[in-house]
C-alpha cells in the first residue's frame, strides 16, 4: 500500500531560499587561506555537517567567517537513514543546532546507510530498491524533516553492486521516497552517471523521471575509473565531459536548479574550482 | 512519534555488509589487497553480477574503500608515527587496531582516538621498519612520537575553555584544591627531537619511512598550548614539568610536597621560590582551565 505524499511537510517553508541559478561550493579546509583573502563571488557553500559537530573552537569560528559573507547549506554523511535502527535523537539534535547556527536554506544527507550493530562504516552503503524500505525510509526522511523543521534532502548515491532483492529502478526507488515523505532531493548528476556505468542503465531515464519541483539542488563532481572499468566517486578529478552534457541536458530541460561544486580530494586552488564552476555557468547556455 | 526498526531481513543483511567491510585488506602480495575468497556467500547471492565483473569483484569495491578511508584518516592524525613506521609497517598496526576498537558514531576524526595506548601496548620491543637494509625503530621512539601526535590532535579538538584565573579566596585556600588542567593543554617530553621532526615532515608528505633522529643527550620538555585559534608549544624546564605533571593528579599542596620530598637537601634550597613562579607561569600561559577546592 502506498503512503499519502505529504508535499507540504515544513509548512511555509520552501526551498527557495537559494535563488535558482546558485553556484556553490562544498567548503573545504584548503580553501579557507584563499577565501578568507579575497571573499570571491561564490553563490552559497556547502558544509559537512559532522565536520562542525566536534567541540572543537576551530571549525565553528572558520563557519561563522564564512556564514557571515555566504548562505551555508548542510550536508551530512553521518544520518544512517536505512541502518537497523532510527536516526540517532542526539545526533539530530547537534544537526538542528547546526542549522539554526547558520540559519541554513535546507539541510540534506543521504539515501542510505552507513552502519549496523553499533559499528560506523563511513561509507555510503547501497540498500536493496523495494516497496518496503521507500516507505521506512519515508517516515524516517519525514520525521527528520518535521525535527529540523527546515527543508530536508535526500541524495541519491553512486553505487558499485547493485542486490538481487531489488524490484523497483532506483529512480523509481529514489522518487517514491521523497514522494512519499514530502521531503526533496539532492540531485547528483555524477552519481547518476557513475551509478549508469556501473550498473547498465540509461542516466538520461533516471534524470528524465525526477520531479524536479522537489530539487534542492544539483551536486557536480569529479570520478575516476578504476582498472577493472569500475567508476569510483572520488571528487578528487574535475566534472568529466559525459555528467556536463548531462548537467546540460538537465538544466535545459528542467532546469533552473542551485548548483554546487564537490572536490574532497586532491583538492585544487580555490580559483581552479571557481572555474569549474564557470564551465557550469558556460554549460546553461 | 515512534519510528520503526528496519526489517529484519535487511538487519542481516546489513551485518553481514559489515562483517564483510572489516576483514583485513590481504598484504602478502605486497599491496593492500580485497580478500573476496573470504567474502560471506550469503552475502554474495544477495548481490547481482555486474556488466563487467562478479558479485565479488562488486563487494570489494566497499571493502578497499572502508579501509583506504579509515587507514586515510589515521595517516592524518598520527602523522609523524606515520612517516617512523611507513605507510606499511604503520597501516599494519592501524588495521589491528581498527579491528579492536572498530568505529562508532558518526565523528570520522574519533576514529583513531587511543591507538597511541594501543601502540604502547601492541609494541613491546623496536619495530623492523625496513628489511633492507635493516632500520629498526626503538619503542621509546615509536611511543614518543605518537603521544606527540595524540596531544595535537586532543588540544586541537579541545573544547574552548575559560583560562582559570585564582581570585583572593582561591589563595587561602590554595594548597588543598586541585587545578584542572586545561583540555586544550598537553604536557609534553622529548627525547629525540620529535617536535622538530614533526614540523618537518607534514611538509613533506612520503610513505616510506624517515630514519629517526639520534636520542637527545637529556630530555626536554614542554606544554603544548591553544590559545584561541593560536598553538604554540612553550619549552619548561625539568622540574617545573615534573610539578605540572604532579599538579594534574594531586592537589597543589600534595604536588609541591612530592617535588620536594623527591629533592636533595641542597636542591630543596631555592625549590619554593622557584615552584611560586612556576605556578604563577602556569597561570600566565592559561594551562589551567579550574580549580577545586
Amino acid at each position: 500500500m502506498e503512503r499519502e505524499p505529504r508535499r507540504e511537510a515544513v509548512s511555509g517553508v520552501m526551498p527557495g531560499a537559494l535563488p535558482g541559478d546558485a553556484l556553490g561550493l562544498g567548503l573545504r579546509v584548503p580553501h579557507y587561506r584563499e577565501l578568507f583573502e579575497s571573499y570571491p563571488e561564490v553563490g552559497y557553500f556547502e558544509i559537512i555537517s559532522e565536520n562542525f559537530l566536534g567541540d572543537a573552537p576551530n571549525p565553528r569560528k572558520q563557519l561563522a567567517r564564512v556564514k557571515a559573507r555566504y548562505p551555508v547549506v548542510l550536508h551530512g554523511v553521518g544520518l544512517n537513514l536505512l541502518g537497523p535502527e532510527p536516526p540517532d535523537a542526539r545526533y539530530l539534535e547537534r544537526l538542528c543546532r547546526l542549522a539554526d547556527e547558520v540559519d541554513a536554506p535546507f539541510v540534506t544527507d543521504h539515501l542510505c546507510w552507513t552502519g549496523a550493530g553499533g559499528r560506523s562504516h563511513h561509507d555510503l552503503l547501497p540498500v536493496p530498491f523495494v516497496p518496503e524500505l521507500v516507505e521506512i525510509a519515508a517516515e524516517r526522511a519525514d520525521f527528520v524533516q518535521r525535527r529540523l523543521g527546515r527543508p530536508f534532502g535526500l541524495e541519491n548515491v553512486s553505487s558499485y553492486l547493485e542486490f538481487e532483492r531489488s524490484t523497483l529502478d532506483e529512480w523509481d526507488f529514489v522518487t517514491r521516497v521523497v514522494r512519499d515523505a514530502g521531503c526533496y532531493l539532492l540531485l547528483d548528476i555524477n552519481n547518476v552517471y557513475v551509478s549508469s556505468q556501473n550498473h547498465g542503465f540509461s542516466p538520461e531515464t533516471y534524470l528524465d523521471a525526477i520531479d524536479y519541483s522537489r530539487v534542492l539542488q544539483v551536486h557536480l563532481a569529479g570520478f575516476t575509473r578504476s582498472p577493472d572499468g569500475t567508476l569510483i566517486d572520488t571528487h578528487d578529478h574535475p566534472v568529466a565531459e559525459a555528467v556536463w552534457r548531462l548537467y546540460e541536458r538537465t538544466w535545459r530541460d528542467h532546469g533552473p536548479f542551485p548548483t554546487l561544486l564537490e572536490w574532497d580530494d586532491h583538492v585544487p586552488p580555490l580559483g581552479d574550482e571557481l572555474g569549474e564552476l564557470e564551465k557550469a555557468r558556460a554549460r546553461r547556455g | 512519534m515512534t519510528l520503526r526498526p528496519v526489517p529484519a531481513w535487511l538487519e542481516e543483511l546489513e551485518l553481514r555488509f559489515g562483517a564483510m567491510l572489516a576483514l583485513p585488506l590481504a598484504r602478502e602480495g605486497g599491496s593492500l589487497e580485497a580478500t573476496p575468497e573470504r567474502y560471506d556467500p550469503v552475502l554474495e547471492r544477495e548481490v547481482r553480477a555486474g556488466p563487467r565483473s562478479p558479485a565479488s569483484a562488486r563487494l570489494a569495491v566497499y571493502q578497499r574503500q572502508y579501509w583506504f578511508r579509515l587507514l586515510t584518516v589515521m595517516h592524518a592524525a598520527y602523522p609523524l608515527t606515520t612517516r617512523l613506521l611507513g605507510h606499511w609497517h604503520f597501516n599494519e598496526l592501524a588495521t589491528r587496531f581498527l579491528g579492536a576498537h572498530p568505529a562508532q558514531g558518526h565523528d570520522l576524526d574519533a576514529v583513531p582516538d587511543g591507538f597511541d595506548s594501543f601502540l604502547a601496548a601492541a609494541t613491546p620491543g623496536p619495530v623492523v621498519v625496513m628489511t633492507r637494509p635493516a632500520v629498526e625503530l626503538d619503542r621509546d621512539v615509536l611511543l614518543d612520537a605518537a603521544r606527540l601526535d595524540a596531544a595535537y590532535r586532543r588540544v586541537l579538538r579541545a573544547p574552548e575553555v575559560q583560562h582559570y584565573r585564582p581570585n583572593a579566596a582561591d589563595a587561602e585556600r590554595l594548597l588543598a584544591g586541585r587545578l584542572e588542567l586545561s583540555p586544550a593543554v598537553a604536557l609534553l617530553t622529548d627525547t629525540f627531537g620529535s617536535w622538530e621532526l614533526r614540523g618537518r615532515i607534514l611538509d613533506e608528505p612520503g610513505e616510506v619511512p624517515v630514519r629517526a633522529p639520534p636520542r637527545l643527550a637529556a630530555a626536554r620538555h614542554g606544554a603544548l598550548v591553544r590559545s584561541g585559534l593560536t598553538l604554540r608549544l612553550v619549552p619548561l624546564e625539568a622540574d617545573e614539568h615534573e610539578l605540572l605533571c604532579l599538579l594534574g593528579e594531586h592537589s597543589v599542596g600534595h604536588a609541591l610536597a612530592a617535588l620536594e620530598s623527591s629533592r636533595s637537601a641542597s636542591e630543596r634550597h631555592d625549590l619554593p621560590e622557584r615552584a611560586r613562579r612556576w605556578l604563577a607561569r602556569s597561570v600566565d600561559l592559561g594551562l589551567w582551565s579550574g580549580f577545586r577546592a
